[in-house]
């Protein structure tokens, strides 16, 4: 995929995040489509840095437009990206349970990493607090991501299911 | 140098952690405020998102009025609106009742040229809400072309919602109260005399103390703004869900659980 393919798609994701998305929330959740990206992205594509770069940039964008300080978010973003970078040496990519599991670890990790950040912010809000909310959300983006992948694996790996190919 | 040249990939991302760390930590320790690039950022992601979110707010309206009762909705968010405004009559009225009569005593006195201090409320739309965030943070449709400052104070028809933490023409970011550590002065709805201190807890409410350690306050008391510090009076904070004695601090301790659904949101009023 070309880079500005993958940046066309990671705007697109921010623009909807917070407006056309709230459309199909359940229980005022909604999936974390950008989450999603940075994780599939750096998932499926090892030697472009997809969701290290876009996932910095627009996890800064999204905190100019959704958050009260700039930076954790991004910062959050591009650990998760590298993380998930790290993951898929040991994790079978052609494998869509490999890809489950992979993005839970990510998902919750990001929700770690995002309330310790705002914890130097004064935020006095707790882990347990951010876990409930987020649960929901997770379970979300993981359906949004399995979906998500079920269409990008055929183009990052042509006749993937068979064991064969080279 | 050596080692740079080696592992450019990690410098590279190592760069751009620390980069992004600095952004962080100047956004924490010199404020924000608007600035040109931001305030043109989020006026244009308001605009363009505001478009799609109204889009996809009208379309969720039209299914869910097949489901339910349109009429219901719109009813039930004109009384959300009413509700706003007879809340900033309630706070206005209290302050006339209570103080008028001592001021007024004070401004004769003194001679004292006494002008009654208002407040006005602009009513807005929430035009953008990231429901996958937990902090809460949301934009509303109006901003400094409505008189909305940074600080100002934002209100449902329940209670106290929170502040503007950054304002553009158009737009304006509103950060929940709950979110914040600052501490607030409340007191008591059913008896005014009991004051105290509550600010956010780790669970999404309010925690805090009375000042009086022989105060009367129970379970199920309404806490309102005592208009003492940045809030002005007579604002519901929330309703009080525990009360324990601190034999070592020899204080009451209270938590309080919030007066306003954070979540289901869809208007609220600022204080001008």
């Amino acid at each position: 995929m070309k880079y500005w393919k993958a940046g066309l798609i990671f705007l697109v994701a921010f623009l909807i995040q917070g407006s056309i998305l709230n459309m199909i929330s359940i229980g005022q959740s909604t999936p974390n489509v950008l989450l999603c990206l940075v994780v599939i992205f750096s998932f499926l594509y090892d030697k472009e840095m997809y969701g290290i770069l876009f996932g910095a940039f627009f996890g800064l964008l999204y905190d100019v437009c959704y958050n009260y300080v700039y930076g954790p978010t991004a910062i959050a973003f591009l650990l998760v990206a590298v993380l998930v970078m790290l993951l898929r040496y040991y994790a079978n990519i052609e494998n869509t349970v490999s890809m489950a599991v992979v993005s839970l670890i990510s998902f919750v990790t990001y929700y770690v990493l995002s309330w310790g950040l705002m914890k130097f912010t004064g935020n006095p809000v707790g882990l347990g607090y951010v876990m409930t909310k987020a649960t929901p959300v997770i379970i979300m983006s993981m359906i949004v991501i399995i979906i998500m992948y079920k269409l990008m694996i055929k183009d990052v790996v042509k006749y993937h299911k068979d064991r064969y190919f080279r | 140098m050596k080692w740079i040249k080696k592992h450019k990939l990690i410098s590279s991302i190592l760069l751009l952690l620390i980069i992004l760390v600095l952004i962080f930590v100047i956004s924490i320790t010199a404020g924000k405020g608007s600035n040109p690039f931001t305030s043109a950022l989020n006026g244009g992601n308001s605009s363009v998102s505001g478009v799609l979110s109204s889009f996809g707010g009208n379309l969720r309206d039209g299914i869910e009025g097949f489901i339910s009762n349109k009429d219901l909705k719109s009813r039930i968010d004109k009384l959300e609106e009413e509700k706003a405004d007879l809340e900033r009559q309630l706070a206005e009225a209290k302050l006339e009742a209570g103080q008028l009569q001592q001021l007024s005593e004070l401004s004769g006195l003194l001679n004292y040229d006494y002008t009654k201090e208002q407040f006005n409320v602009v009513s807005c739309d929430i035009s953008l809400r990231d429901n996958s965030s937990w902090t809460g943070v949301f934009t509303i449709d109006r901003g400094e072309e409505a008189g909305i400052r940074e600080e100002s104070v934002v209100i449902s028809g329940v209670g106290l919602v929170g502040k503007v933490c950054e304002v553009g023409k158009g737009w304006a970011k509103v950060r929940p109260i709950i979110s914040e550590n600052n501490k607030m002065s409340f007191k008591l709805i059913r008896d005014e005399a009991q004051l105290g201190i509550v600010s956010g807890n780790s669970k999404g409410g309010f925690e805090g103390y009375m000042f009086d350690p022989e105060s009367s306050v129970a379970e199920s008391d309404i806490v309102v703004t005592s208009g003492m510090g940045a809030y002005p009076e007579g604002l519901e904070i929330g309703k009080v869900t525990s009360v324990t004695y601190n034999s070592d601090r020899l204080i009451k301790e209270i938590v309080v659980e919030p007066a306003v659904n954070f979540i289901s949101l869809r208007k609220v009023a600022v204080i001008i």
